[in-house]
C-alpha cells in the first residue's frame, strides 16, 4: 500500500466520517431533547438533498438558495414528523418499540416517496467550489469535502454554545431531563419537543445538502446513513454532539481502511458489523456519562 | 447446625461509593429472619446480592453450605432460594393460574422442541403443575380469581399471587422484599398469618422491611445502617436499642 | 384463555368450513390470483417467525429476509451445483440458518429495545451485501437459475395451482407447531418472560437461552419459506432478499397482530395482494406499506388479529344469544 493510497483512504474516511458524524449529531440532538431514537434521521438528509436538487435543477435558482431550501425542508419534515407521528404515539403511551416502528415507517415512507418521484436513478448536486480538487500529499481531495469538514465543526460549536448559553437551549434540555419539573417552571414541554425535532431536522437537512455532491442522491441512501449515523452517535455516547462527530470520524476511517484492505463491496458489512459490536461491547460509547444499556 | 444462608463479609461499591462494608450474618434454618434499616442503608443492594441480581465486589454468599456468590438467578431458584419484589412482579397478561404455573417452571424438563412437537411429557408436566397450582390456589384463597388476568386484580391480591407463585417452586429459603408495601392494615395481618403458616411448614424466611409490625413475626432481626450491621437480636431488643433508634431518627 | 363450549363448537365449524373453502378456491380463480395465494402461504410461514418473536418475546426483528435468503440459496446451490436431492437441501438450509441464528443471536440478543431492532436491521443489510458479493455461492447479481421443481411420488409441483396444494399444507403444519408451543409450559414461560423478565428468571426461566432458541425457530421458519420459494420460482436473485423484504415480513407481523395466527395469515394476504393490485399505479406500494405500518402502530396495536378476534367473539355471542332465545 503506497503512501498516496493510504492518505487518499484517510481523507475519504475523514470526509465520510464527518457526514456520519453530522447524521449522528442529529440523532443525538433528538435523543437529548426528546429521549427518542429517530430512525428517520438519514431520510431527513435525503429530503434535504432532494429539495436542494429540485430547487437548483427544476427551478434553476442559485446554489445558496437551494441549500437554504434543503435545510428548511429538513426542518419542516422533522416538525411534521413530530406532530403527525410522534405525538399520536405518545398520546397512546407508546413503548420504545412503537416509536422505533413509527419512525422506521416514516423512513420507509420517505424512501418510497423518493422512489416514486425519482425512480431508481441517482442524481448529482454540484458542490462548493465545483469539482475543484486540492492536493494533499499527492492525494486528491475535493474542495467541497474540506468545506464539509469546516461547516460540520462549526455546527458542533454552535450547538454547544446553543445548549449551554441560550435560554431556549437550556429549556429544551430541561424538558427532556425532567419534563414535569420543566412544566412547573413554565416551560412548554410540547413546544420544546417540536423545537428539538425541528433542530434535528435542520441538522439532518444540512447533512444531506453537504453530502449529496459526494455520494449521489438515490432513494436507498436514507436508511444506511441512519444506521451509520447511529453507530457514530452511540460511539460518541448518544448525548454528546462532539462525541457523535468523533464517533463518525472513527467509523469513517475504519470503513475506509477496510475498503482498501478487503474490497469496496464489503464497505457496508464493515460499518454494520462495527455498529453491532459497538452496541454490544460499548453501549455507553467513549464519552457517555452513565452506563447505558440499549432499550 | 449449618446456617441456611451465610452472608460472609460482603462488600459492594458502586463507582466510588462503598454501599456495603463487610456485612456478615447468618440465617438460621427454619427461622424467620428480618433485615431492617433506614433508606440508603444498603438493604436493596444486599438483597439483590443474596438473590443473585448483583455480584458483590467482595465477600461470599453461602447457601446450604455451598458457595453461591457466582450462581445465576435460575440456579439459586433451582436450589431453593427464591425472592419476591418490592412492587409485586406478576405477569400481567397471564391469568392467575398461569402465573402459578410459571412459578414451578424450574421443576420441568421440557423445552422448545418438545413444546413444538407436543411430546407427551409436555402434557404430563403441565398436568402435574396444574394440580400443584390448584392446591396452592386453595391455600392462598385465590381459587375464585384463577382465570382472571393478573394485571386486573387489586394490589393486595397481586402480592398474594406473587407469594403463591414463589411457593409453587417449593423453596427452602424465601426472601421477601418489602412484602407489606401497598397493603392495607388488614392485608398485612393476613400476610403475617400466611408467612407464619409457611414457616411452620418448614420454610425459612428472610424478610426485608420498614414495617415494624410485620417484623413482629421474626425470630431474629439484623439492623443495617450505612452498609454495616449495627445490631442483631429480637424485636424487643431492636426496639430498645439506642443505636438502632439513632440510626432511624438521627442523620 | 378458556373457551366456552359455544366457542369451541364454533371454532371447529369455522375451521372445517375454512378448510373446504381453501381446498376449493384454486378451481374458481385465475392463475394470477393463485400465484398471490401461493406467495401468501410462503409469507405466512416466514411472517409467523417474525410474529412469534415479536409477540412472544417482544423482539422486533428485521433479520428475517436474511434467513429467507439463506434457505433459498442453500437449496438452490445444493440442487443445481451439488446435485443433492431437494429434501436434503431444504433441511440443510434450515440447519444452516439455525446455526447462523445461534451464532449471531447469542451476542446480539443480549441487547434490548431499539438497540436490538437496529442490530437486526444491520444484520439484514450484511446478509444482503453478502448475497451480492459471495458470487461463487449466490451467483451475485446474476442469481441462480434452473432450480428444480419439487416432486412427490412423481407428481411435479410446477404450476401455481399445484404448488398451492404444497405450500399451504406446509403452512398448516407450521401453524400447528406454533399452536403447540404456545399452549405448552414453554409458551406460558415465554409470555411471562415478555411481561416481567426478572420475575421469570426467579421462576427458573432461562431468559437468554430461551430468546436464542426462539430466534433459531424463527430463522428456521424463514429458511423453510425461502427454500420453498426457490423451488417455486426456479430462479432467484439478490433483489428478493433486500431490505424491502425485511420490511414486508415485519409488516405482516405488525399488521396481522402479533398475538394472533389468523391475523398473521390476513397480514400475509394483504402484503402479497396489495403490491399486485397497486402496480398499475407505478412503484406506489412501498409508500403505502410505510403509511400502513405507521397507522397500524399508532391506531391498531392489535392489528388485523384483534379486529378478527373481536368480530369473532361478538358473532359467537350474537349467535348463542339468539340460539338460546329460540329455545
Amino acid at each position: 500500500m503506497t503512501v498516496t493510497l493510504l492518505v487518499q483512504s484517510i481523507l475519504a474516511g475523514l470526509t465520510n466520517g464527518y457526514v456520519y458524524g453530522l447524521i449522528g449529531l442529529g440523532i443525538a440532538v433528538i435523543f437529548r431533547g426528546a429521549r427518542i431514537i429517530n430512525a428517520m434521521q438519514g431520510d431527513f438528509a435525503l429530503i434535504g438533498a432532494v429539495f436542494a436538487y429540485l430547487v437548483a435543477n427544476n427551478l434553476g435558482l442559485p446554489m445558496p438558495v437551494a441549500v437554504v431550501a434543503g435545510v428548511t425542508a429538513g426542518g419542516v419534515t422533522a416538525f411534521l414528523v413530530e406532530r403527525l407521528l410522534v405525538r399520536p404515539t405518545a398520546k397512546r403511551r407508546g413503548t420504545d418499540d412503537s416509536y422505533l416502528l413509527v419512525t422506521l415507517g416514516g423512513a420507509f415512507a420517505v424512501s418510497a416517496a423518493v422512489l416514486l418521484y425519482f425512480g431508481r436513478d441517482s442524481y448529482v448536486l454540484p458542490g462548493i467550489g465545483g469539482n475543484k480538487l486540492v492536493d494533499i500529499f499527492d492525494a486528491a481531495m475535493r474542495v467541497h469535502a474540506i468545506w464539509l469538514i469546516v461547516i460540520s465543526t462549526a455546527v458542533v460549536l454552535v450547538l454547544r454554545w446553543f445548549y449551554a448559553s441560550t435560554r431556549l437551549g437550556q429549556a429544551m434540555l430541561a424538558s427532556s431531563i425532567d419534563p414535569e419539573g420543566a412544566l412547573t417552571i413554565g416551560i412548554n414541554v410540547g413546544l420544546m419537543r417540536s423545537f428539538t425535532f425541528t433542530l434535528g431536522g435542520i441538522v439532518g437537512g444540512l447533512a444531506g445538502v453537504l453530502v449529496a455532491p459526494l455520494i449521489n442522491i438515490h432513494y436507498e441512501m436514507g436508511l444506511l446513513l441512519t444506521l451509520k449515523g447511529f453507530a457514530a452517535a452511540i460511539l460518541g455516547g448518544l448525548t454528546s454532539p462532539f462525541g457523535a462527530i468523533f464517533g463518525g470520524v472513527l467509523l469513517g476511517l475504519v470503513e475506509s481502511l477496510a475498503v482498501v484492505m478487503i474490497s469496496s463491496g464489503y464497505k457496508d458489512v464493515v460499518a454494520m458489523s462495527l455498529l453491532i459490536v459497538i452496541m454490544i461491547a460499548m453501549p455507553q460509547g467513549l464519552f457517555g456519562r452513565r452506563g447505558r444499556q440499549g432499550g | 447446625m449449618t446456617a441456611q444462608l451465610e452472608v460472609r463479609n460482603v462488600s459492594h461499591r458502586f463507582g466510588g461509593l462503598e454501599v456495603l462494608k463487610g456485612v456478615t450474618f447468618d440465617v438460621v434454618p427454619g427461622s424467620i429472619t428480618g433485615l431492617i434499616g433506614p433508606n440508603g442503608a444498603g438493604k436493596s443492594t444486599l438483597f439483590n446480592i443474596i438473590s443473585g441480581f448483583l455480584r458483590p465486589t467482595a465477600g461470599d454468599i453461602v447457601f446450604r453450605g455451598e458457595i453461591a456468590t457466582a450462581h445465576p438467578i435460575q440456579r439459586r431458584s433451582r436450589d431453593g432460594l427464591l425472592r419476591t419484589f418490592q412492587t409485586p412482579r406478576i405477569f400481567r397478561d397471564l391469568t392467575v393460574w398461569e402465573n402459578l404455573i410459571v412459578g414451578c417452571h424450574m421443576l420441568g424438563r421440557t423445552g422448545v422442541v418438545a413444546g413444538l412437537l407436543a411430546f407427551p411429557a409436555v402434557r404430563r408436566e403441565l398436568k402435574e403443575a396444574g394440580e400443584r397450582a390448584e392446591k396452592i390456589l386453595g391455600e392462598f384463597e385465590l381459587t375464585g380469581i384463577r382465570d382472571v388476568l393478573a394485571g386486573e386484580i387489586p394490589a393486595g391480591r397481586q402480592r398474594m399471587v406473587e407469594l403463591a407463585r414463589a411457593v409453587m417452586a417449593g423453596p427452602t429459603l424465601l426472601c421477601l422484599d418489602e412484602p407489606s408495601s401497598g397493603l392495607s392494615a388488614a392485608e398485612v395481618q393476613g400476610l403475617m398469618l400466611t408467612l407464619r403458616k409457611l414457616n411452620q411448614s418448614g420454610m425459612t424466611i428472610l424478610l426485608v422491611s420498614h414495617d415494624m409490625e410485620l417484623m413482629g413475626i421474626s425470630d431474629s432481626i439484623h439492623a443495617l445502617c450505612f452498609g454495616e450491621i449495627i445490631a442483631s437480636g429480637n424485636l424487643a431488643y431492636m426496639q430498645s436499642s439506642l443505636r438502632v433508634r439513632e440510626a432511624y431518627l438521627g442523620v | 384463555m378458556k373457551q366456552t363450549r359455544a366457542e369451541r363448537v364454533a371454532t371447529a365449524i369455522a375451521a372445517l368450513v375454512g378448510l373446504a373453502i381453501w381446498a376449493a378456491l384454486p378451481w374458481f380463480v385465475g392463475r394470477g390470483t393463485i400465484d398471490i395465494l401461493v406467495f401468501s402461504g410462503l409469507y405466512t410461514i416466514a411472517g409467523l417467525g417474525v410474529s412469534f418473536l415479536l409477540g412472544q418475546c417482544g423482539i422486533v426483528s428485521l433479520a428475517q429476509s436474511g434467513f429467507y435468503g439463506i434457505g433459498a440459496y442453500a437449496t438452490a446451490y445444493g440442487t443445481t451445483v451439488l446435485g443433492l436431492p431437494i429434501p436434503v437441501c431444504i433441511v440443510m438450509g434450515i440447519i444452516f440458518s439455525g446455526l447462523i441464528a445461534a451464532a449471531v443471536g447469542i451476542p446480539v440478543l443480549r441487547l434490548s429495545g431499539y438497540f436490538l431492532a437496529l442490530a437486526t436491521l444491520a444484520l439484514a443489510i450484511i446478509a444482503h451485501v453478502l448475497f451480492l458479493e459471495v458470487e461463487w455461492l449466490t451467483g451475485g447479481t446474476l442469481g441462480i437459475g434452473g432450480i428444480p421443481r419439487i416432486s412427490l411420488f412423481g407428481f411435479v409441483f410446477n404450476t401455481p395451482f399445484r404448488f398451492y396444494y404444497l405450500v399451504w399444507p406446509c403452512a398448516f403444519v407450521v401453524i400447528l407447531l406454533c399452536h403447540n408451543l404456545l399452549n405448552s409450559r414453554t409458551g406460558i414461560a415465554l409470555r411471562a418472560m415478555r411481561d416481567a423478565p426478572d420475575a421469570a428468571a426467579v421462576a427458573g426461566v432461562k431468559i437468554e437461552s430461551l430468546k436464542v432458541r426462539i430466534f433459531i425457530f424463527s430463522a428456521a421458519l424463514g429458511a423453510f419459506a425461502g427454500s420453498l420459494f426457490a423451488h417455486y420460482v426456479s430462479f432467484i436473485s439478490v433483489d428478493s432478499f433486500s431490505i424491502d423484504r425485511a420490511i414486508s415480513f415485519l409488516l405482516i407481523a405488525v399488521l396481522g397482530g402479533v398475538r394472533s395466527i389468523a391475523g398473521t395469515i390476513a397480514g400475509a394476504l394483504f402484503v402479497t395482494a396489495a403490491p399486485n393490485y397497486l402496480s398499475r399505479f407505478g412503484d406506489i406500494h412501498p409508500i403505502l406499506f410505510a403509511a400502513i405500518l405507521i397507522v397500524a402502530v399508532i391506531f391498531l396495536p392489535g392489528g388485523f388479529g384483534s379486529v378478527i378476534a373481536t368480530a369473532w367473539r361478538a358473532s359467537i355471542r350474537f349467535v348463542s344469544r339468539n340460539a338460546a332465545a329460540a329455545r
